[in-house]
C-alpha cells in the first residue's frame, strides 16, 4: 500500500510539471491529488484501527541494504500531518500566487516532490531509507526556498539553508553508520540501547544532524533566512513538516541513545538554548513572518528538550505538542501570508487595526495564537499542560533544569504570541487591505479550527497521539490529553505562565521596535560558505598545477613511503653476492649504461645505452635459466634500437636543454625509490611464502598442453586469452604508429 | 638472492624514476624502458634462484617457469609502449619543434582563474 502512495506522489510530480503549462493554479490542483488520497487513506486506516504494516524493497542484498518502510502509529500521525496540511497548503498556494505567476511548472512540482520526500522520511524504518529521504527533503527545500531565484538575497538564503542542513546530513550519515555498527541493525524499530565511546560519538553526530534540520541554536541561522520562501512553503516546511524531521529523528533513535549521559546533555543544551534564544528572537523582530520563524525555533527547542528528558511522560508531551504545533503554526503562517498579500507588508510597525478589516484572519490568528500560548479551550492548552506536568513530575537535576527552562520558555512564548497579536491586529492606523482571497482563507480557518475541534473532540486526538507516543515508549500508555486537568499544580503553573506572559508581551508590544540587522550567525555562515568557494579553486590551482614531472615525483614519493614498511623487516642471511660471476659483470654493465644514458646529451647515445642494457638483460636471463626471455629480449631490443634510430630522424640530435631547478629533488626521490625497491625485494626473499609449484606446472604442461617448454605452454594454453590480448595491444600500437607517422609524412609532402 | 641482481634493479629503478620526471619526452621513454627492465628483473628474482631452463623431461632441477611467463608478457607490452611513445615524440617534434612535455593547459587555466579572482577581489575592496 505504501508503494502505491509513493508512486502516486512521484507520478504527481511529473503531472504537476506538465500541468504547469496551463498555469500555476491548475498545476497546484493537480499536485494536490496524491496528498489528498494519501491523507484520506491515513484517516480511514487510523479510524478502522488497521494494524501497522511494513514493506521492504531489496536494494543491495549482499550488504543487507533495503528500502524498508513501516506504518506504525507514529508514522500514521506524521502522514496525517504531512498530507493533511499538505493538501491545505496546496489550496492556500492557489490563493497565494497570482494566476500568471512565474515558475508555474517548477513550484507545484517541487512542493509535491518535497511532500514525497517527507512521506518517505516519516515512513522509513531503515536508517538508510531515512537518510536518503532526509537528504531529499534538504534538496527539495532548497528549490522551494530559492523559488524567487532572480533575487540575490533569496539565493543566498537558500544556499545557506542547503549548506547547513546538508552539512548536518553528513554528520547524520557518520552517526548512523556508527549506530548501525554498535546496535547491529539499521532497522529503526529494532534499535536496542547502545553503550561505549563509539555510541557516544554516534549520539552527538545524530544530534547535530537533527539540530541542523530542526534549526537548533547555533544551527538555527538558516531558518529566519528561509523566510525568503513563498509563504505556503514556510507554512508547510518551516512549521509543520521538514523542521520536525530532526525532532522525529531524535524520537526514533531515542530508544538506542536514551541511556547515554551525553545524549541527554547535548540534547538538553540544544533544546534549552533554542527554546530561550528563539523566543527572544521572536520578541525582537518586527517582520511578522520572522517572528513566527523565531517562534518555531523556540517551539522546536521545547520539543528537543522534552525528548531529551526521555521520560515516558515527556515523550508523550513532545508528541502531543508536535501535533498541536503543526496545526497552529501552519495557521499562523497562513494568516501572515494573507496579510502580506492583502496589505503589501509584514512589518508590524506598519500594520494595525486589522481586527476590523480582516476579521476572519483575526479570528484564526487568535485561535491559533491561543493554542500556541497554551490557553484553553484549545488543543495547544492540553498539549502544553502535558508538558508542564511532565517537567513538574521530574526529580533531581532534571527537575531543576527542565522545569525552569520549560516554564521560562512558556512565559516567553505567551509573551511573543501576545506581542504578535497586539501589534498586528490591535489598535493602530488601519491599514488598507485588498479583497479577500477565499482559497487563502479556507485553509487557515480549517487549520485553526482543527485546534478548536481537537479540544472538543479530545478523544480523537488521543487516539492519534497516544499510540504514536506508545510506539516510542510503551510506558506512555498511562497518559492522555485532558480537557480539564482539575485544580493541580500544573494548572496553577500554567495560569501563572499565561498571566506573566500576557503582561510581558503587552509591555513589549507598546515599546518601539528598532529594525534589527540580520543575525551575526547568518553572516558568519555565509562568510564560511564563500570562503570554501574561494579556497577550492585556489587549492585546485596549487595541487593540480598541470606539471607532469611534479605529479610523477609526488606519486613516486608516496609509493616509496608506502613501500617503506615492507623494506624495513627481513634478515640478510639469504643474500649472496652473485649466482654466477658473470652475473656481477652484467649487473655492472646494466647500472653503468643506465647512468650513462641518463646524462648523455645526444639522443643516439641514449638509444645505444638502451641497447646495451637490453643485451645485458638477455645475458642475465640466460644465466637465470630463461632462454625464452633472452631470445625475446634480444629480438625486442633490436627492434627498439631500430625504432629509436628511425624516430631520431624526426627528432633533434641532442636533448633540448631545459633549465631544471629541481634536479636534486628528482635525484633524491628516485634514489630513495631504488633503494626501497631493493630492500623490499630482499625482505620479501627472506620469507618465501612456499615452494613454487614447479613440479605441478611441468607435469601439467606435458599432460594438458602437450608441450615440453613449460613457459610456452603457460603462454599459449593456460593464459591463451591473455596472450591474445597482448597480440591485440601490439596490433593497436602498430596501427597507432602508422597513423602518427603517415600524418607527419603527408604534412611534410605538402 | 643475488645482490648483483638486486643492485641492477635498484640502479634501473633509480635512473628510470629520474628520467620519467624529465621534461623531454624521449628521456621519459628511456626512463620507462628502464623501469620495465627493473620490473622484469624483479619478477625473475622473486621467482627463485637460477636453475636449468624449464623444459620438461630433463633430470636437473628447473627454474620456476611462472615468473618467466609473466616477464615475457611484460617485455612485449613495454616494447609496444616504447615504440608508441617514440611515435608520439616524433609527432610532437613535427608539431611544436621539440618534444617537451608542457604543463597541462586546462590545469593552468584553473590556477589562473583562481588567481584572477583573488586580484579582482583585492581590487574591489
Amino acid at each position: 500500500m505504501i508503494w502505491v502512495f509513493l508512486i502516486a506522489h512521484v507520478a504527481g510530480v511529473g503531472c504537476a510539471a506538465v500541468a504547469g503549462r496551463s498555469g500555476i493554479r491548475t498545476a497546484l490542483g493537480v499536485a494536490a491529488i496524491a496528498p489528498t488520497l494519501t491523507a484520506m487513506w491515513a484517516g480511514v486506516s487510523m479510524a478502522s484501527g488497521a494494524p501497522p504494516t511494513t514493506s521492504t524493497f531489496p536494494w543491495v542484498d549482499g550488504l543487507g541494504l533495503a528500502f524498508r518502510f513501516r506504518t506504525d502509529a507514529l508514522a500514521m500521525m506524521m502522514t496525517l500531518l504531512v498530507c493533511g496540511i499538505g493538501v491545505l497548503v496546496f489550496v492556500y498556494a492557489i490563493g497565494y500566487f497570482a494566476p500568471n505567476a512565474g515558475g508555474a511548472s517548477r513550484f507545484p512540482a517541487s512542493l509535491l516532490a518535497f511532500s514525497t520526500s517527507m512521506l518517505g522520511l516519516v515512513w522509513a524504518d531503515s536508517a538508510w531509507t531515512l537518510f536518503i529521504f532526509w537528504e531529499l527533503t534538504s534538496i527539495t527545500s532548497f528549490l522551494l526556498v530559492g523559488h524567487n531565484n532572480t533575487d540575490a538575497a533569496v539565493r543566498i538564503a537558500a544556499r545557506r539553508a542547503l549548506m547547513i542542513t546538508g552539512g548536518g546530513g553528513l554528520a547524520l550519515l557518520a552517526g548512523l553508520l556508527l549506530l548501525e555498527n554498535e546496535a547491529g541493525t539499521s532497522t529503526l524499530t529494532d534499535l536496542t540501547p547502545v553503550q561505549g565511546s563509539a555510541a557516544n560519538v554516534a549520539a552527538v553526530l545524530v544530534l547535530i544532524g537533527a539540530a541542523t534540520k530542526s534549526a537548533q541554536v547555533p544551527f538555527h541561522v538558516w531558518l529566519p533566512g528561509a523566510m525568503a520562501a513563498p509563504t505556503p512553503v514556510s507554512a508547510y516546511l518551516h512549521s509543520a513538516t521538514m523542521v520536525k524531521a530532526g525532532v522525529l529523528l531524535i524520537a526514533v533513535t531515542g530508544p538506542a541513545f536514551t541511556g547515554l549521559a551525553v545524549w541527554k546533555a547535548v540534547g538538553l543544551t540544544f533544546g534549552i538554548a533554542s527554546m530561550l534564544w528563539g523566543a527572544v528572537g521572536a520578541l525582537r523582530h518586527r517582520d511578522a513572518k520572522l517572528i513566527l520563524a523565531w517562534g518555531t525555533v523556540s517551539q522546536l527547542g521545547l520539543l528537543v528538550t522534552l525528548l531529551s528528558l526521555g521520560t515516558a511522560k515527556s515523550i508523550f508531551a513532545a508528541v502531543s505538542i508536535l501535533f498541536a504545533h503543526a496545526l497552529f503554526k501552519a495557521a499562523l503562517f497562513a494568516v501572515v501570508g494573507e496579510i502580506d498579500i492583502r496589505t503589501g507588508t509584514r512589518d508590524i510597525t506598519e500594520l494595525g487595526g486589522l481586527h476590523r478589516t480582516m476579521p476572519i484572519a483575526f479570528a484564526v490568528a487568535v485561535a491559533a495564537g491561543m493554542s500556541m500560548a497554551g490557553v484553553p479551550p484549545l488543543l495547544g492548552f492540553a498539549a502544553k499542560e502535558a508538558a508542564i506536568e511532565a517537567v513538574l513530575g521530574l526529580s533531581g537535576f532534571d527537575a531543576v533544569v527542565g522545569a525552569t527552562a520549560v516554564i521560562f520558555g512558556s512565559v516567553l512564548t505567551v509573551a511573543y504570541t501576545t506581542r504578535f497579536l497586539i501589534t498586528v491586529f490591535g489598535p493602530g492606523p488601519t491599514t488598507k487591505v485588498a479583497p479577500r482571497r477565499i482559497a487563502m482563507t479556507i485553509p487557515a480557518v480549517m487549520l485553526a479550527g482543527a485546534g478548536v475541534l481537537g479540544f472538543i473532540a479530545m478523544g480523537t486526538v488521543n487516539a492519534i497521539v497516544r499510540p504514536a507516543a506508545i510506539e516510542l515508549n510503551p510506558k506512555a500508555e498511562v497518559y492522555e490529553l485532558l480537557r480539564w486537568p482539575g485544580i493541580t499544580t500544573g494548572l496553577l503553573t500554567s495560569l501563572g505562565i499565561v498571566a506573566v506572559g500576557l503582561a510581558l508581551g503587552a509591555a513589549i508590544a507598546r515599546r518601539a521596535t528598532p529594525r534589527i540587522p540580520a543575525p551575526v550567525g547568518a553572516d558568519g555562515a555565509d562568510a564560511a560558505i564563500d570562503g570554501v568557494l574561494k579556497f577550492a579553486p585556489r587549492l585546485t590551482g596549487r595541487v593540480q598545477h598541470g606539471s607532469l614531472p611534479v605529479y610523477l615525483v609526488t606519486m613516486a614519493g608516496v609509493a616509496t613511503l608506502a613501500a617503506l614498511p615492507l623494506a624495513l623487516d627481513g634478515s640478510t642471511d639469504h643474500l649472496v653476492a652473485w649466482d654466477h660471476p658473470l652475473q656481477a659483470l652484467l649487473a655492472l654493465v646494466i647500472v653503468a649504461s643506465a647512468i650513462a644514458g641518463a646524462f648523455v646529451g645526444s639522443r643516439l647515445g641514449a638509444a645505444l645505452t638502451l641497447g646495451a642494457i637490453g643485451t645485458a638483460m638477455s645475458g642475465v636471463f640466460v644465466l637465470h635459466g630463461a632462454p625464452d626471455l633472452a631470445l625475446t629480449q634480444l629480438l625486442v631490443e633490436t627492434v627498439i634500437v631500430v625504432g629509436f634510430v628511425i624516430g631520431l630522424g624526426h627528432l633533434a640530435r641532442r636533448f633540448p636543454e631545459v633549465e631544471n631547478t629541481w634536479r636534486l629533488t628528482r635525484l633524491v626521490v628516485s634514489g630513495l625509490g631504488g633503494l626501497i625497491i631493493m630492500a623490499a625485494l630482499a625482505a620479501a626473499g627472506a620469507d618465501p611464502s612456499g615452494t613454487p609449484p614447479v613440479g605441478d606446472l611441468t607435469a601439467g604442461a606435458v599432460e594438458v598442453g602437450g608441450g615440453k617448454n613449460v613457459v610456452n605452454v603457460i603462454l599459449t594454453d593456460l593464459r591463451g586469452l591473455d596472450t591474445l590480448g597482448e597480440v591485440v595491444v601490439l596490433a593497436v600500437v602498430a596501427v597507432g604508429i602508422l597513423a602518427l607517422g603517415s600524418t607527419t609524412a603527408r604534412e611534410e609532402v605538402q | 638472492m643475488s645482490i648483483s641482481l638486486l643492485a641492477s634493479i635498484g640502479g634501473l629503478t633509480t635512473v628510470g624514476l629520474y628520467l620519467i620526471t624529465a621534461r623531454s619526452l624521449s628521456r621519459i621513454i628511456l626512463g620507462f624502458s628502464l623501469l620495465g627492465h627493473a620490473a622484469v628483473l624483479s619478477l625473475l628474482v622473486a621467482g627463485g634462484p637460477p636453475a636449468a631452463a624449464p623444459i620438461a623431461g630433463g633430470d636437473a632441477p628447473i627454474a620456476n617457469p611462472l615468473p618467466q611467463a609473466l616477464a615475457l608478457t611484460a617485455i612485449v607490452i613495454s616494447f609496444g609502449l616504447t615504440l608508441f611513445l617514440l611515435a608520439l615524440a616524433a609527432r610532437q617534434q613535427a608539431l611544436t619543434g621539440d618534444d617537451l612535455v608542457e604543463d597541462d593547459l586546462e590545469d593552468q587555466r584553473i590556477a589562473a582563474s583562481s588567481n584572477e579572482e583573488d586580484r579582482s577581489a583585492a581590487a574591489s575592496t
